[in-house]
């Protein structure tokens, strides 16, 4: 099979470091050493670099289609028992997933030149970029956990310095320290599952770890909280229940980075743990916890979008629903609904981000009850929504319908309780999205949306892009053989999707949007509207319990530092050298007192060393 | 070939120190430095010349100094010492190189500097018990005079504490080297291990509680550290730069050398507590960090922490956690030194290290950007992000250290965590943020910066920025560092392993990596004993 595989898969290590490779060659751009050019040329050099990427991924797509799956390994650490590998997996699944990466980071790209137009540091924001698509197209593609885990770090890092972007900002501060202390937990977690299977499994291809699990002979302590620390990570990333606090806060960073956040960065999470998933049968309760964890981030994810007036933070939760569906998918062992929602959901999310950037970027405004009437100015943008819209929901046969009506096919008969989220969860997102549109695009236009025109070409050209892929998603889908033509979907399940979406529509056009009511008067309904818009209290919840627990055992930590460690030694300091100065006044200055004290000193000396050696 | 390591520096330093009166301190440094790079350059061709495959002492040097008392001049170099001389020569030279506008008595100044690593090189090299004391003491009085003349306000105090915790320990360290030799009766103070046909249980776990002691305290270890965050507080830059980088070290390498090799066996005994003590040295450390305000003691709080890994791992002494030591040794050597040089490079500009008062340092036009990018990388490869020098480390020790002692390693790992915490907390407070934009006289007293910030000169960040790449290139590539220590480390996992079957003859089925590489061991030709 060596032989066969032609150059493009010889060379698939490149794919990662096109986009590494992007992020050095802004450097100079982006520490300002070039200044005469301006930021312009690393975004550039970034651009062709993905379109490389993009290219390079076609043609191995293209080979590995004629030749079948290919594996790709290079030993890059081995001592002692330890072997460290970086090793690629060429399947149609994965490049399917590489393509939705390098393409979404294209279009990303493009539609940020206009966006960021007026940004000095231009440079940094793609070198950034650069790093943050390197790490991603390594992920997807990985056949290895230990260098899923290595690159799913570096995601963390680059997370950090994309939501970190515009530091002066005191809520860009929060926002991006937030983001890399809620991954970084999950990160240690999976890092300690991680090295528990390098001891115990011994490889870290994903390959080996899937032939070891079922007779790994574990015992149930140290096998759940194993699936417990392998599922850490993917729950950090994925922004679910309850490390989801740091999506909300990331939509402080600039718009373009939010794009790729919300589609493609929480898909290689789930990526991640779809590949462990066949290792997590070690570990029914790791399960359980996946599937609850899913519910409940489905749920609360898409009843807390509802309650949200700021315009990126209502479709960032409505991302943390949408992925707790699909851990729910992995949870039930449904590896490929996993799959096609989060593709699908990865490009409609996509390109409802760029429409709501347009809306931002024209109006200078993201909150909900200040915007109104853009539908007849800015008819792109409109259009758009409206197909993101359609795409994340199962009303018209997009990309999200498939994966819906499969998924409450494949549960209804064995898990009612689980389609049942499925289909409420599906209910409440149609509503938000009702709502968002009667709100940013009827209604009068607000004093901030009369003079909005449509947004310049470098924004229009990559949202009409997209909205071409996010139409023919069910094209998309056969050619990768995700669904076949014929497929035998129940009319119950097809009926179930669309009434659900169908009702969660008219709800949404049905309730009454009045500003008045974006906090009632009427108590029970305030207390709900508070508890939704706050998220469920989490933040306060995390600033009552883990931040002051590990604050105060700091605190506590410096005190006996300082009081009971370094008091201990200055006190012996101050102890001897007022005991010198008290015995000053002793010495009386005869010589035969010290000639008695030296010769007594000798005495015990000597005897202690032959008792010694008795 | 191994005699101008030590020659190269402390010829140097009496050339220095015999310079006439009247040069002016550029010349000086200049001097310093071509020494440096001279003794950098033969540390090099040492490297050339070494070995990786053989794994004892290579190009030994022996002669017979004081018979009567066992003192021997034996120099040798193996797979544990040498990528520590390397560290030593990099960041001596780093140091000297960040030395700018020293005014006061600057011959003495480069020759102590120069005299230490001199020191430091002779202890690393040294196959004799003794010359290593010697050595051992020699970096000291140095080092005490650099933070009492060039120190900060309370360097009286620092100082003070340095030299008597350091004294104790090296006190207790002769006192365990000359122990042996009281009660086997015999002065050899070679590096032969000590096992229980020479000597009993019970005496050797005395000997070797006194050298974890005396080695603790340099390392240091909670509850010895308490000099290590005032000394590097009053220290000066590069000599911060030093006594991280280069003289904790000492400590770890003579935990490694002569706690684990001399008494393999009491060693084994004691080894489940020590990982505990590692524990708590680990966590106990990051979470002082993270109530620090003042940068430096943050920094140094964090070496603390660090320096558990090494115990832990050492504690473990299985092939893969002994070279995790090695490595953590290396890149803990490398990032503190980064670390400490970007703390001294914002204290030059702004005139504090208080983080109550440092804000919006990343400001591109009147901040100190790229000291804080650098900065950013140093944080991340601290806290153990992959791809750089931290995370392959931190991966080797927990990897290899796991099965042995899986509560300590999981704790660790917490405090790897915790490394995250203080660290994403300094760099959010001091670089994230807004610029002051007020002038201000004091900006201790005012709380709050001035805007005339001193832009920093690209030759003032040059060493920074190459301990940052080197920093970077030994997470990327770690594999040449793992040949050089590879053999070495194996061989003496091997031999406390070798007293761990002993112990419990059916290897349990999850001790197979230990087992796995006892045997192949055996394969390569060492035969072993005690073995059934």
């Amino acid at each position: 099979m060596a032989v066969l595989s032609s150059l493009p898969i010889q060379l698939a290590w490149l794919i990662p470091c096109y986009g590494f490779l992007g992020m050095a060659i802004s450097l100079p751009w982006a520490s300002g050493w070039i200044k005469r050019s301006g930021p312009r040329p690393a975004a550039y050099l970034n651009l062709l670099l993905t379109l490389v990427a993009v290219v390079h991924g076609g043609l191995i797509l293209r080979s590995v289609g004629r030749l079948g799956p290919q594996h790709l390994q290079f030993s890059w650490f081995e001592v002692a028992d330890l072997h460290l590998q970086i090793s690629f997996e060429l399947s149609l699944t994965t490049l399917a997933c590489l393509a939705l990466v390098t393409l979404m980071s294209l279009v990303t790209q493009v539609f940020a030149l206009g966006y960021l137009d007026k940004e000095w540091s231009l440079a940094r924001f793609y070198a950034l970029l650069g790093f943050f698509e390197g790490a991603m197209a390594g992920v997807v593609l990985s056949s290895n956990l230990f260098i899923s885990y290595f690159l799913l770090e570096m995601l963390t890092l680059s997370t950090y310095l994309l939501v970190g972007f515009w530091y002066a900002q005191s809520l860009v501060v929060t926002a991006a320290r937030d983001a890399f202390f809620t991954k970084r937990v999950g990160d240690v977690l999976l890092l300690m599952g991680v090295v528990t299977l390098s001891v115990y499994a011994g490889s870290l291809e994903f390959t080996d770890l899937y032939a070891w699990a079922p007779g790994a002979g574990l015992s149930p302590l140290v096998a759940n909280l194993l699936g417990l620390g392998l599922i850490a990570g993917p729950i950090g990333k994925c922004a679910q229940f309850p490390m989801h606090l740091w999506l909300d806060e990331a939509m402080e960073g600039p718009n373009p980075a939010s794009i790729l956040r919300n589609s493609v960065v929480v898909t290689c999470g789930a990526l991640v743990l779809l590949k462990l998933m066949p290792l997590l049968q070690i570990s029914p309760l790791a399960v359980t916890v996946l599937l609850i964890i899913g519910t409940i981030s489905a749920l609360g994810g898409a009843l807390v979008a509802i309650a949200q007036v700021d315009l990126k933070r209502a479709f960032s939760y409505s991302t943390t629903s949408y992925l707790g569906l699909v851990f729910i998918a992995i949870a039930l062992q449904q590896p490929l609904i996993a799959l096609l929602l989060l593709f699908s959901h990865g490009m409609a999310k996509a390109l409802m981000f760029m429409s709501v950037g347009s809306v931002i970027s024209t109006t200078n405004c993201q909150d909900l009850t200040e915007l109104g009437g853009l539908a007849p100015r800015m008819p792109a943008t409109t259009t758009a929504f409206l197909v993101a819209a359609a795409g994340l929901t199962g009303i018209l046969p997009l990309g999200c319908f498939w994966a819906l009506a499969l998924m409450v096919q494949a549960l209804q008969d064995h898990s009612p309780l689980a389609t049942g989220t499925v289909l409420l969860t599906h209910g409440l997102t149609a509503f938000n999205l009702v709502r968002v549109y009667r709100q940013v695009f009827l209604g009068p236009s607000q004093p901030k949306t009369r003079r909005t025109p449509e947004v310049g070409w470098l924004m229009a050209l990559p949202m009409v892009c997209l909205m071409v892929i996010v139409l023919s998603t069910p094209w998309l889908m056969m050619r990768f053989g995700f669904v076949s033509g014929s497929i035998g979907l129940s009319s119950s399940s097809v009926l179930a999707v669309v009434i659900t979406g169908l009702l969660g529509t008219l709800a949404g056009f049905r309730v009454e949007l009045n500003k008045t009511w974006s906090r009632s008067v009427q108590r029970p309904l305030r207390l709900l509207q508070d508890l939704l818009g706050q998220d469920f209290y989490t933040q306060q919840l995390y600033q009552r319990t883990i931040v002051t627990w590990v604050a105060s055992l700091a605190a506590l930590t410096d005190q006996f530092d300082r009081q009971v460690v370094s008091g201990l030694v200055n006190r012996l300091g101050r102890a001897s050298l007022s005991s010198a100065e008290a015995l000053r006044y002793g010495v009386s200055g005869q010589l035969q007192t010290y000639v008695l004290t030296i010769i007594v000193a000798i005495l015990v000396l000597l005897s202690t060393l032959s008792w010694v050696y008795r | 070939m191994l005699t101008p390591l030590l020659l190269i520096p402390f010829v140097g330093a009496a050339l220095l120190l015999f310079s006439p009166a009247q040069t002016p301190p550029g010349r000086l440094r200049l001097g310093a430095i071509l020494v440096l790079t001279l003794q950098l350059g033969w540390c090099l061709a040492v490297l050339a010349r070494f070995d990786p495959t053989t794994t004892g002492m290579q190009l030994q040097e022996s002669f017979s100094w004081v018979p009567e008392i066992g003192l021997d001049y034996r120099l040798g170099v193996d797979g544990l010492s040498l990528p520590l001389l390397l560290v030593n020569a990099a960041l001596t030279l780093v140091s000297v190189i960040c030395t700018r506008d020293i005014s006061q008595r600057p011959r003495i100044y480069f020759a102590l500097l120069l005299t230490i690593s001199g020191a430091v090189n002779g202890a690393f090299l040294a196959g004799n018990l003794l010359l290593f004391f010697l050595f051992y003491e020699l970096e000291l009085i140095p080092l005490w005079l650099l933070i009492s003349i060039w120190g900060g306000a309370q360097r009286s105090y620092a100082a003070t504490k340095f030299l008597i915790f350091t004294a104790i320990s090296g006190m207790l360290i002769l006192g365990a080297f000359l122990g042996l030799a009281l009660f086997t009766g015999t002065v050899d103070f070679s590096l032969t291990p000590v096992l229980t046909e020479r000597l009993a249980m019970g005496q050797q776990l005395l000997l070797l509680g006194a050298l974890l002691v005396g080695f603790g305290i340099k390392i240091p270890l909670v509850p010895f550290h308490s000099w290590l965050p005032d000394a590097h507080t009053q220290a000066s830059t590069p000599v911060s730069v030093l006594l991280a980088g280069v003289l904790l070290k000492l400590g770890t390498y003579g935990l490694l050398r002569f706690c684990l090799g001399l008494f393999p066996e009491a060693w084994a005994v004691l080894a489940p507590w020590l990982a505990l003590w590692a524990a708590v040295s680990v966590l106990y450390g990051s979470l002082a960090a993270i109530a620090q305000t003042d940068m430096k003691r943050m920094v140094a709080y964090s070496s603390v922490g660090h320096m558990g890994y090494i115990l832990l791992a050492a504690a473990a002494a299985t092939p893969v956690s002994l070279l995790g030591a090695e490595f953590q040794m290396v890149s803990h050597g490398l990032i503190s030194a980064l670390l400490f040089l970007l703390v001294g490079i914002v204290y030059r500009k702004t005139g504090t290290r208080n983080l109550d008062v440092l804000r919006g340092l990343l400001n591109p036009e009147r901040g100190l950007p790229f000291t804080g990018c650098l900065m950013i990388l140093g944080v991340m490869a601290s806290a153990g992000l992959p791809g750089m020098a931290g995370f392959i480390s931190e991966f080797l020790v927990f990897r290899g250290s796991l099965d042995r002692f899986p509560v300590a390693t999981l704790a660790c790992m917490v405090g790897s965590g915790l490394t995250a915490v203080y660290f994403l907390l300094l760099v959010n407070r001091a670089f994230f943020g807004r610029l002051a934009i007020t002038r201000s006289l004091d900006p201790i007293q005012d709380a709050r910066l001035d805007i005339q910030l001193a832009p920093v000169a690209p030759r003032e960040t040059l060493p920074a920025t190459a301990l940052a790449l080197a920093v970077l290139g030994l997470g990327l590539l770690p594999i040449g560092l793992g040949r050089i220590s590879e053999s070495t480390t194996t061989a003496m996992a091997w031999a406390g392993g070798s007293v761990e079957s002993v112990e419990r003859p059916q290897p349990a089925p999850q001790a197979q990596p230990v087992a796995n590489a006892i045997s192949r061991a055996m394969n390569s030709g060492i035969t072993m004993g005690g073995e059934g």
